[in-house]
This record gives C-alpha cells, sequence and structure tokens, in this order.
C-alpha cells in the first residue's frame, strides 16, 4: 500500500480541507455573527454600562433616600413619641380643666346663691335704711324739741333765778324794818318799853335775824341750782385766805387758829367753791369746842382715785382732795349723812344758830363739780370734811 | 355845821336817818326829798344856802332813781364835786361797782340795826377828806351789816 495509502491521505486532507474550509467558511460566517453579535453585545454593554451607571446612580439616590428616609423616619418616631407625650400631658391637662370646670361650675352656682342673698340682704338693708331715715327724722325732731325744752329751761331758770332774787329782796326789806325797829325800842327808845317788853323785842329781834339768815341761804342754795358754771383753774389758797379774811373778826373773837396747809390749784367754779369754804369754816368756828381754841386745818393735795376715801372713784383718775379739819364738839358717826340734808340740825337753835342749809349748800356746790364730800366725826373729838373732786 | 342832804322814798328810812343823824357827834342840818326829783329841785334851788356838805342817795326810787341824780349831778358844774354816799339795800357786787363808776364816793348798804346805822352814817359824816370819785378795784362796800 504506502502509494494508496498516500491517495487516501491526500483525499483525506482534501476532504479535511474542503471541510476546513467549509468551516472556515462556517466560521467566517459564525464569525461575523459572533462579531456583529459582539457589537451588538457591545453596544449592548455599553447600554448596560451607561444603564449601570445609571443604576448605579439611582441606587445611591435611592440609597440616600433611603438614608434620609430613616433619618426622616426617626424624626417622625421621635416625633411621634413627643406627639405622644403630648398627647398624654394634654388628656391629664385635659382632665384638670374637666375638673376645673366643675370646680368653676360649682363655684357659680355659689355664686348665684350669695348674689341672691346679697340682693335678699341688700333689700333688706334699704329697708333698714329707710327706717333709719324715718328714726332719724325723728331723733332730730326730738332734738329740736329737747333744744326748744334746753332754752324754756334755761330761760325758766332765768326766771327762776331773778324771782328768787328779787324775793329774798324784797323779803329782805320788812325784815329789816322790823329789825330795826325792835333795835329802836331796845336801844335809843328803850325808855318807853319795859323790861319785859325789851325781852319780847330781843326775842322778836332773834326770830328776825333767824328768817334773814334763812332768806340769805336759800339764796345761796338757790344760786347753787340756777347760776352759771364757768370752770377756771384757780389756786385755792386766794379762796381760802379771801375766806378767812371774811371770817376774821369771829376767828380773832373765838381765838381760834386755823393752819393752812399744803394747797394745790383746781378747777373750780371760784363763786361756788367761795361759798362752800365760807360754809366749812363758817361750821368749824361755830361748833367750837367750849373746852379748848379752835384749832382747824385746811389743805389740799392731788391724788389718784385708789387712795381716797370713796369707793366710787375711779382708781386711775385724778382727783383734787380738799380737807377742812376741826377740833370742835364733832358729831355721832351716825349722822354723817344725816347732817348734809336741808334743814337738818343737831343743835337746840337757842344753842347755837343756824338754818340748816350750811351743809346742804356746801354738798350742791361739791355736786356741781362732779365730786363727793365726805363727813367723819366723833362727838366731842371733832369734825373732818373731806371733799374730792376730779382734776379735770 | 354840816348840811345833808338825803334822797329815799320810804318815809321809815327817811325817819332812821334823820334819828341817826340827830346822834352823830357833830352838828349837822339835815335836808329831805322824798325821789331823785324832789332832790334835783332842792339842789337846784341853793343859790345861797352852802352847797350840801354830804349828798345820801338812795337808788331805787320813782320818778328819778339813784343812777339818774349821780349823773346829772356829777354833769352840773356847781354840783360835781358834792361827796355823794349811796344808801341802799342791795349788796350785790356789780350794782355797786355800778355805783363807783357813775361817780359815787361811797356806800353804805341800809343796815339791820340802828345801832349800825349811826355808827356808819357817824363815820360818813364825819369824814373831812373826800376821795375823788373813782372805779373802784376792789370791793368796797361799807356794810357793817
Amino acid at each position: 500500500m504506502p502509494e494508496n495509502n498516500l491517495s487516501d491521505a491526500i483525499r483525506e486532507l482534501a476532504f479535511q480541507m474542503e471541510e476546513k474550509e467549509k468551516r472556515a467558511a462556517e466560521l467566517i460566517i459564525a464569525n461575523k455573527e459572533l462579531t456583529f453579535q459582539n457589537e451588538e453585545k457591545e453596544k449592548r454593554a455599553a447600554e448596560l454600562i451607561i444603564a449601570n451607571k445609571e443604576l448605579a446612580f439611582q441606587m445611591e439616590e435611592k440609597e440616600k433616600r433611603a438614608a434620609e428616609l430613616i433619618i426622616a423616619n426617626k424624626e417622625l418616631i421621635f416625633q411621634n413619641t413627643e406627639k405622644e407625650r403630648r398627647a398624654a400631658e394634654l388628656i391629664i391637662a385635659n382632665k384638670e380643666l374637666a375638673f376645673q370646670m366643675e370646680e368653676k361650675e360649682k363655684r357659680a352656682a355659689e355664686l348665684i346663691i350669695a348674689n341672691k342673698e346679697l340682693i335678699f340682704q341688700n333689700i333688706e338693708k334699704e329697708k333698714r335704711a329707710a327706717e333709719l331715715i324715718i328714726a332719724n327724722k325723728e331723733l332730730t325732731f326730738q332734738n329740736e324739741e329737747k333744744e326748744k325744752r334746753a332754752a324754756e329751761l334755761i330761760s325758766a331758770n332765768k326766771e327762776l333765778e331773778s324771782f328768787t332774787y328779787i324775793s329774798s329782796h324784797d323779803l329782805q326789806e320788812p325784815l329789816r324794818k322790823i329789825q330795826t325797829f325792835a333795835s329802836r325800842l331796845i336801844g335809843d327808845e328803850s325808855q318807853i318799853v319795859s323790861d319785859t317788853g325789851k325781852e319780847y323785842l330781843l326775842r322778836i329781834g332773834d326770830a328776825a335775824n333767824r328768817m334773814q339768815s334763812l332768806i340769805t341761804d336759800l339764796l345761796a342754795y338757790s344760786r347753787t341750782t340756777t347760776s352759771e358754771r364757768k370752770f377756771e383753774t384757780t389756786d385755792l389758797r386766794r379762796i381760802i385766805e379771801a375766806v378767812l379774811s371774811d371770817f376774821k373778826e369771829v376767828i380773832a373773837e373765838k381765838r381760834a387758829t386755823i393752819e393752812v396747809g399744803e394747797m394745790c390749784e383746781a378747777h373750780i367754779i371760784p363763786f361756788q367753791f367761795r361759798q362752800l369754804i365760807h360754809n366749812l369754816i363758817g361750821n368749824a368756828l361755830k361748833f367750837a369746842n367750849p373746852d379748848n381754841l379752835p384749832h382747824i386745818i385746811i389743805k389740799s393735795r392731788n391724788i389718784k382715785g385708789s387712795n381716797g376715801k370713796t369707793q366710787n372713784a375711779l382708781t386711775e383718775k385724778e382727783y383734787c382732795n380738799i380737807t377742812v379739819m376741826d377740833n370742835g364738839i364733832g358729831f355721832e358717826p351716825k349722822y354723817k349723812e344725816y347732817i348734809f340734808e336741808i334743814f337738818k340740825r343737831l343743835h337746840d337753835k337757842e344753842k347755837i344758830s343756824g338754818t340748816g342749809m350750811g351743809l346742804t349748800i356746801a354738798r350742791k356746790i361739791v355736786e356741781n363739780h362732779n365730786g363727793v364730800i365726805i363727813a367723819t366725826g366723833e362727838l366731842n373729838k371733832g369734825a373732818t370734811f373731806d371733799i374730792y373732786i376730779p382734776a379735770t | 355845821m354840816k348840811n345833808i342832804f338825803l334822797a329815799d322814798d320810804d318815809a321809815d328810812d327817811r325817819m332812821f336817818f334823820e334819828d341817826a343823824l340827830k346822834q352823830v357827834s357833830i352838828p349837822t342840818q339835815l335836808t329831805l326829798a322824798s325821789d331823785g326829783l324832789e332832790l334835783m329841785n332842792n339842789l337846784e334851788a341853793i343859790v345861797e344856802p352852802p352847797p350840801p356838805d354830804v349828798i345820801f342817795l338812795d337808788l331805787n326810787m320813782p320818778r328819778k332813781n339813784g343812777f339818774q341824780c349821780l349823773e346829772e349831778i356829777r354833769n352840773t358844774p356847781k354840783l360835781k364835786d358834792i361827796p355823794i354816799v349811796i344808801f341802799s339795800t342791795t349788796t350785790n357786787v356789780d350794782a355797786v361797782n355800778k355805783t363807783y363808776q357813775h361817780g359815787a364816793n361811797h356806800y353804805i348798804c341800809k343796815p339791820h340795826s340802828f345801832e349800825l346805822l349811826v355808827k356808819a352814817i357817824e363815820t360818813v359824816v364825819t369824814l373831812e377828806m373826800w376821795q375823788k370819785p373813782q372805779p373802784p378795784k376792789e370791793q368796797f362796800v361799807l356794810a357793817f351789816a
């Protein structure tokens, strides 16, 4: 074989070559196809790249967006939480408001009741005001009546005062005639009268003198009630000295010792107070003890109420205490009030003269000064008169 | 001889005064008047006789009272220096002061006894020196009552 082998080989090769050329041609077509597909693929790849870039970009965007969304979500969650808290608070606040609303409505209801009450009271008050206006008019009217009455009283008082003065004056005139004629019959015309006649005339004279004292004392008493009451701060020493001067002769005649002690000032009605002291000193001299020489002590001092002898004095108020003390015949303690009564005397008018008005007048004067007078004494051991008058 | 004039409307008081004057230690001559008008007439009539040494004057008299006389006398040139003693019953201090303010020299309050009256008139009538009438500072009442 070998030259058959070679022709088989060459035919094989030619056959393979044809086959290869077919294949090559197929390959070339396939290649062209491939190239075309490749181009297509590359186009597509390029598109894909672009698309991919686009996607990547969108992906990024999406991721940004996602991140933002996550943040936004957190934010929302946070805000939600806040909102829920707020809602919870609002619910509490709401409950609170609801409660307050209830309270306010209760209050409003109470106020309505209170208002009704006030309106009612207002009506009552207006009724009362109307009544008060009427009462006021009544009082004003009564006041006017009282002022008229007071004016009438003042005028009646003045009339009484002048009536009293005139009567006492007019009563004294015939009295004076009786006394003077009687004194003539006892004195320079005594030769026409018998001894019995003279004795009778003496008694006529005495009776007339007593009547004169009575008139004088009654006038003094009426003056203490009707006269003007003008208070002045006065040095008591001046008044005492004036009164002692009035009694100069009697003091000398009885050889009396007058001791004027501590003296103070007092708020008094000078004219009345002089009458008071006159009566007290006059009594001290009149009721002297025949067994010894009269010794009279007069003093005054300022004290507080609690130190005095009277129970009615206000403890803290200031008083002026005037004392007139004598060593005369005194009186039994049981008569300490009796002696101040009008016309009451402890002695026979034959033995000791007097109208029984001196102390009555004295007490009236002390009362005019809003004060009190207290008598203390013992039989034959003298008497003490304490006067307490307010300092102002 | 002292020439005394008295004006008083009360007959008893005139009688008392006259009798009391008789008991005075010096010689006197008395001209009575029963009221102010009579007194002034008596005083006017004085041309020849000597003017009174003292005029005693009551206050309460009809027709012309003591105060009117006082004023008239003090305003009459020939009479204005004559001593005047008021002789009255009142003891009212204001009334007494008023008499001094109107020119009286003295004031006697009519006493309740004849003896005292004699004493009072004696004191006044025998006065040699009279103070000029003036308003008084203190109450000066020759009372003796």
